[in-house]
């Protein structure tokens, strides 16, 4: 899939006299992956839906394959479907307006699902699942899209910790399969951290920065991006290797 | 005082007075009083005089009406089924300026049509009184003057027409077709009686068949009290009430005789003989299928020509025992009832006899 | 993943096909045997052996001239009812199936959202206009596509609808066409137009004869054999838009599609039958309360039970009483108590979550 991307070139959209994004551009290969930061009501949500082709462009235009792999945040139809009929949905593409799934396109299904983690409750009524076991079942499914392309709409955000770290570590590992382009919305500076090579910073004045995780994820910009000073952190991790993590001024207490 | 006229001048002045009384009477045949009455739901009507325009949302009486008066001066609106009726048959060729009476004034279920009524102004409007308040009230309300009339038996006939007759000042017609009536009835009735109930054939008599089918209980149904007054038993006595019937039903029955309505111009007896199932049944096989007549008006419903239509059933139903003879009774009838004298050809087209002339027992109704 | 629970995933997964299997072996069963006791009962009385022996016969030597009563009532009368009864049910109850999906609303249906009586509006007119045959067909499908196109319009169907909007919305357009229709009564000619149209609309299997049965077969079997191949579509089509589109779904064009064979089948339905309601509605629902949500399922499970419950109750229509009763009071008597049923649990579900 080489050649494959998904990104938007001097898009703009105004909803009203308002501009929500204006002429930005950014692009992530397949093998890359990009967090989109930003504050509430600064175009986040309308920068993925334009790269889905959800959202009309008033300029500029958006580049993907014909299928993205999308999870949104949850998922409110379907709800009494098992888990693998929603997984097997990703075949939809693939199979065209009549024909029915088969053994081959389940096969797929079961093996997104394994991929996910999300195979031992494959059988279950999606409505019976937990947040984080939802999550991991659309995840799955856009999987078995087949599409190079993963765009997850603020994966972490109604998750406890456990699944976010669930989630995170399943994404990091996509990420180092370098198979896909990978695009995901957030509100935690962390989530960037954890799991993507570049940053997109959509900046309350309407301008956007891009650039490696590494080159964004710094104190100055991300006090830009929320208002709010952050401090830079080193941390040794569980398995005792060192972490970078990003913390808001008001985290912590004072130490005795 | 002793002065006393010459008795010549006293028979004189009688007779001036005789004379004066006489011709107040040319000038005005009905006394100068007001015509007061209950219809048949006990509502009081009073009219002023006789009525001189009259709309009837009742089908049969449209015809009643122009029989009693003699024409078709007071009859000023009339249901649109009544004006099919008089279009496609002899009242329409004796009656002629009665294709012009307005039908706009009610829909065929007897809904009244105020505007239209206002444009006719009545004196006079004829409703059922069993269909329902809502197509009532508009009449009342509108300040109308409404007859309200009940349909289902012979007593209730005669006396609505009777009434009807009162209404239009003209009592002295009615006399005379309800002692016909009475005199026919009693006739049959008589003779019916002696017959033991199982050689009265079944009969079933279909209100509607082209485009649904529809038969009738015996209870508060002119047609099927006609069918037993004729010395026939309703083979769909079972019924409640007019309803809607299937095939199967019909052949479970297996009627000795089917009578078709008036009402379906379309419908004539190669339906039945045409029909896979009714074709089966013991009257197609025996050719006793019957399209009742249409004559000054229908003879499935009740109508001034009624007792023509007993003495057709009972021809048919019991030609042992019947032997009417059906022309010569009918001429006698128009020419009372409309002051026309039918022709053979008329007759023939009254009976149907183009269409049914050779079905069994028919042969008497032709022309010798 | 250990080996047990994978075990225990296996084997949950084949009991639940067992299951499914056995519920449409049971709802198949259950038809077969429909269709045989509405071909042997009626008012008039044919033995059950006979009535099978006629059966075979007339499958078999369809050419064979039927002279006898009780031959001519089995084949000619009850056996085209029937059928025409089974596939009108299974049309009505697959389109409110399929509507459900799109809508994404389990409380619509054919008569619902006022396309049977867009349906009813066309033949009225054509029988007005003295049209038959196919282009009565023509007109009957034309109008229910338009009313299609009005409730779609109305309730705005991109988007997340509300179920009360488009409850609304079909009431309006079923008010709209049944005051059309009543206006058409009023001009019709009451000798021939307007008792054909009256009667039309009451809805009855009565006047089923094959000639009526072949007419309307094709649309139905047609129009349901996609709607059919649809099934796993259809799973895809009743999720958000946004998630139906980028699963490859071309969401208006392939909503238009089910649309037009809803109208397809409920134009054929209507032009021999006329308005037949409830099946619409109660039967997906029964549907999903045997075999789940998943339309794959769902959907042949509805066509079964549909042609079932419609054999059943013309059965019960027409050999109940010497009278025929009129279709649609057994479809209210028994559907609007389930629908009231649906409607409350459909609130109680909703404030719950």
């Amino acid at each position: 899939m080489t050649g494959a991307m998904v990104g938007l070139t001097q898009a703009s959209v105004r909803f009203g006299a308002r501009t929500v994004i204006d002429r930005l551009s950014f692009t992530v290969p397949v093998g890359r992956s990009l967090a989109i930061l930003g504050p509430n009501g600064r175009g986040k949500t309308t920068a993925l839906r334009a790269m889905l082709g959800f959202q009309r462009l008033d300029a500029g235009s958006r580049t993907a394959p014909a299928i993205v792999g999308y999870v949104p945040q949850s998922s409110a139809s379907n709800q009494r479907l098992k888990a693998i009929d929603i997984a097997v949905m990703g075949r939809a593409a693939h199979l065209g307006l009549f024909r029915q799934p088969g053994e081959q396109d389940f096969a797929v299904a079961r093996s997104a699902l394994d991929r996910t983690g999300a195979a031992r409750f494959a059988d279950e009524p999606f409505d019976r699942l937990s947040g984080g076991e939802r999550q991991l079942v659309l995840l799955a499914r856009a999987l078995a899209t087949g599409s190079p392309v993963l765009v997850l709409d603020e994966p972490g955000a109604a998750l406890d910790l456990h699944n976010q770290q669930r989630l995170l570590v399943l994404l990091e590992s996509l990420r180092q399969e370098r198979h896909k382009a990978i695009v995901f919305t957030t509100h935690d500076p962390n989530h960037a951290l954890a799991a993507a090579d570049d940053a997109l910073l959509m900046l309350p004045d309407g301008s956007a920065l891009f650039g490696s995780v590494e080159e964004m994820m710094t104190p100055a910009h991300l006090e830009r991006l929320y208002g709010v000073p952050m401090r830079l952190v080193d941390l040794h991790g569980p398995s005792g290797v060192r972490h970078k993590a990003v913390l808001p001024a008001f985290a912590g207490a004072r130490a005795a | 005082m002793t002065s006393r006229l010459p008795a010549t001048m006293t028979h004189v002045r009688k007779a001036l007075v005789g004379l004066a009384l006489c011709a107040a009477f040319a000038v005005h045949p009905v006394l100068a009083e007001e015509i007061v009455f209950k219809d048949q739901t006990g509502r009081e009507l009073r009219l002023a005089k006789p009525a001189e325009r009259v709309v009837s949302i009742v089908i049969p009486m449209a015809s009643t009406l122009i029989a009693l008066d003699g024409g078709t001066s007071k009859l000023v609106g009339m249901n649109p089924t009544a004006k099919s009726a008089i279009t496609q048959g002899i009242l329409g060729k004796i009656f002629p300026q009665a294709r012009d009476i307005a039908s706009d004034v009610t829909s065929p279920s007897f809904v009244p049509n105020v505007e239209a009524l206002a444009a006719v102004n009545p004196d006079l409007v004829v409703q059922w009184g069993s269909e329902g308040e809502d197509k009532v009230a508009p009449l009342v309300n509108a300040g109308l003057n409404t007859m309200l009339i009940l349909y289902g038996t012979e007593e209730l006939t005669r006396d609505y027409m009777t009434m009807a007759a009162k209404a239009i000042g003209r009592p002295e017609r009615i006399g005379q077709l309800v002692d016909w009536r009475d005199s026919v009835q009693k006739e049959i009735a008589a003779k019916v009686a002696a017959i033991p109930e199982d050689k009265k054939p079944r009969v079933l008599y279909l209100g509607r068949a082209l485009t649904d089918l529809r038969a009738s209980g015996t209870k508060g149904n002119y047609t099927e009290w006609s069918v037993e007054l004729a010395g026939g038993r309703n083979a769909a006595a079972e019924l409640a009430g007019t309803v809607s019937i299937n095939k199967e039903q019909i052949a479970t029955w297996n009627p000795d005789v089917i009578l078709l309505n008036a009402f379906e111009a379309d419908l004539d007896p190669n339906w039945v003989y045409n029909d896979p199932i009714v074709s089966l049944t013991n009257a197609a096989r025996n050719h006793k299928v019957y399209k009742l007549p249409l004559g000054g008006y229908r003879w499935d419903p009740p109508s001034q020509e009624s007792p023509l239509s007993w003495m057709w059933m009972a021809n048919l139903l019991h030609p042992e025992i019947f032997h009417y003879d059906l022309r010569a009774q009918m001429k006698q009838a128009y020419k009372t009832l409309y002051n026309y004298d039918l022709a053979d050809a008329d007759i023939d087209g009254i009976l149907w006899v183009a269409k049914q002339g050779d079905a069994t027992d028919y042969q008497q109704f032709k022309t010798r | 993943m250990s080996s047990v629970s994978e075990g225990l995933a296996v084997s949950r997964r084949s009991r639940e096909w067992t299951r499914t299997t056995l519920v449409f072996a049971a709802l198949l069963a259950l038809f077969f045997v429909s269709l045989l006791v509405s071909i042997c009962a009626g008012r008039f009385g044919v033995p059950v052996g006979r009535a099978l022996a006629l059966v075979w016969q007339g499958a078999t030597d369809p050419s064979r001239p039927l002279t006898a009563m009780d031959e001519r009532i089995v084949l000619l009368v009850r056996a085209p009812r029937v059928l025409l009864a089974a596939m009108a049910g299974a049309g009505l109850a697959v389109c409110g199936a399929a509507l459900q999906g799109v809508f994404r609303n389990p409380l619509v249906s054919p008569d619902i959202l006022g396309i049977s009586q867009g349906a009813a509006f066309g033949g009225a007119l054509a029988i007005m206009l003295g049209i038959w045959g196919l282009p009565l067909i023509a007109m009957v499908f034309l109008t229910g596509m338009a009313a299609l196109v009005a409730v779609g319009f109305l309730a705005r169907v991109d988007g997340r609808t509300e179920t009360v909007t488009v409850i609304l919305s079909g009431l309006v357009v079923s008010s709209m066409f049944a005051a059309v229709v009543s206006l058409l009564q009023f001009v019709a000619d009451p000798e021939s137009s307007l008792p054909a149209i009256v009667y039309w609309l009451m809805g009855s299997f009565a006047s089923a004869t094959w000639e009526r049965t072949l007419i309307a077969a094709p649309g139905l079997l047609i129009g349901a054999a996609l709607l059919w191949s649809l099934r796993f579509r259809l799973n895809i089509l009743s999720l958000e838009e946004a998630e139906a589109k980028s699963l490859g779904a071309k969401t208006e064009r392939e909503r238009w599609l089910v649309f037009g064979l809803v109208a397809v089948i409920v134009g054929s339905q209507v032009a021999v039958s006329g308005i037949v309601g409830w099946i619409g509605i109660v039967i997906p629902h029964a549907a999903r309360l045997l075999v789940g949500h998943d339309h794959r399922v769902m959907l042949p499970a509805s066509i079964v039970l549909g042609a079932t419950f419609t054999i059943i109750i013309d059965t019960l229509a027409r050999t109940a009483t010497a009278a025929e009763i009129p279709l649609g009071v057994i479809t209210a008597l028994v559907g609007a108590p389930i629908f009231a049923v649906l409607l409350r649990r459909h609130y109680r579900e909703r404030s719950s979550r």
